[in-house]
């Protein structure tokens, strides 16, 4: 299968590029093709702008050729992986600004204009993995929610095929956490997307 | 009180927009002080830099920031304006928080702190002003977490007894003038009466 990473951590070096590089080694172990995206590295604009915002609402909503090639590398996938840390229980602006600019109409969802309806834009997306970091424990994530899982295993999974299937991987309590307890995350990155 | 009102939405032809203006009647009409930031207009940078990044620890923001951490801490109400995208904030809204709710201005951790100590008592007050797309249906489907982002995240970070006030107007693609108008009636209501 074609499989995409999206990686969103501002340094190069971060822990979350290294879980990225394991998906990526894991999900080729598997046979996979990998495409990766590093949001950052790439100087991806974060903020819908206005001119983007007044063609939302047009039959061509790209504007910017950037996300047009970032919406064309998504629609060959049926694999998708999300690697960040988890801020304010959230996505990073940067990952949180990518759907909103790529997940437009005609690629996200079709909105149906005489019913109402929103359909599924993504029936090619089989499966969603989300790989995150998170500074708290995993009891005062769940005090809280984990927003960015929210917005990926539900919202961004009804607009999969009916039958995706969603995966988390979660390195709770990264301030605290030991070079064991990371080196064991990696590991488990990679054999669980090497699994896929 | 003294109200900063965030505001974020690239049109400035928006019902987001009127509601940002309604918002502000309703507060000034009561007497209340406010502040405005408008994130679009003054081009917020809504990405965290990788120095920010690295210095996450050290309290405070980076020096064009200082503004917005004043603001924080001047205000008693804090009152967020802007559409829901992807069942939560904007990014360029997200990206205010991340930025500027950090170390030194949201929370903070002496050595041996297991949880950070909330820095914004200030606050006895968070409304959110909301337009979705979807209906309230879907938007419990997909799980609300831009509401849960206000009423608990931010809020934990902010005195233990503030009132949280959801203000939203849902199935926006399929509303009429109608329901539009009576909104924003509502949302100026709402902030008169903080």
């Amino acid at each position: 299968m074609n499989a995409l990473v999206v990686v969103a951590h501002p340094c190069s070096d971060s822990f979350c590029h290294a879980a990225a590089e394991r998906a990526f080694d894991g999900l080729r172990a598997a046979g996979h093709d990998v495409d990766t995206i590093d949001l950052y590295a790439e100087g991806f604009r974060t903020a819908m702008s206005c001119e983007e915002r007044v063609a939302y609402d047009t039959d061509d909503p790209i504007l910017d050729p950037q996300v047009g090639d970032h919406a064309a590398r998504l629609q060959r996938s049926e694999i998708v992986v999300f690697v960040y840390p988890t801020w304010w229980s959230g996505l990073p602006a940067i990952l949180k600004g990518w759907l909103e600019r790529v997940m437009v109409p005609g690629v996200g969802f079709t909105f149906d204009e005489t019913s109402g309806k929103v359909k599924p834009g993504l029936g090619h997306v089989r499966r969603v993995i989300g790989v995150s970091t998170y500074g708290s424990p995993r009891l005062a994530v769940g005090l809280v929610n984990d927003n960015g899982r929210r917005i990926l295993t539900r919202a961004l999974r009804m607009s999969c095929g009916p039958r995706a299937r969603t995966t988390w991987l979660a390195l709770y309590g990264m301030d605290t956490a030991s070079p064991a307890d990371r080196a064991a995350f990696l590991a488990r990155v990679e054999r669980r997307t090497a699994g896929v | 009180m003294r109200a900063l009102a965030v505001y974020c939405h690239p049109n400035p032809v928006s019902l987001v927009a009127a509601a940002r203006d309604r918002a502000i009647e309703g507060l000034e009409a009561a007497g209340h002080e406010v502040r405005l930031t408008d994130l679009y207009a003054e081009g917020f940078e809504p990405a965290m830099s990788a120095t920010e990044r690295l210095d996450h620890k050290e309290p405070g923001v980076t020096p064009d920031l200082r503004r917005h951490a004043d603001d924080l801490a001047w205000a008693e109400a804090l009152v967020l304006i802007y559409p829901t995208w992807w069942s939560g904030q904007p990014a360029m809204l997200k990206g205010w928080i991340d930025r500027v709710w950090v170390a030194g201005v949201a929370w903070e951790m002496q050595d041996g702190d297991r949880t950070p100590t909330p820095r914004l008592r200030n606050i006895r007050r968070i409304v959110v002003v909301t337009t979705h797309g979807s209906s309230k249906l879907m938007n419990m489907l997909e799980g609300e977490s831009g509401k849960r982002t206000a009423t608990r995240s931010i809020r934990a970070m902010c005195s233990r007894r503030t009132r949280t006030t959801w203000c939203a107007l849902y199935g926006i693609d399929t509303t009429d003038a109608a329901r539009r108008a009576a909104f924003l009636d509502r949302v100026e209501k709402t902030l008169a009466r903080l």
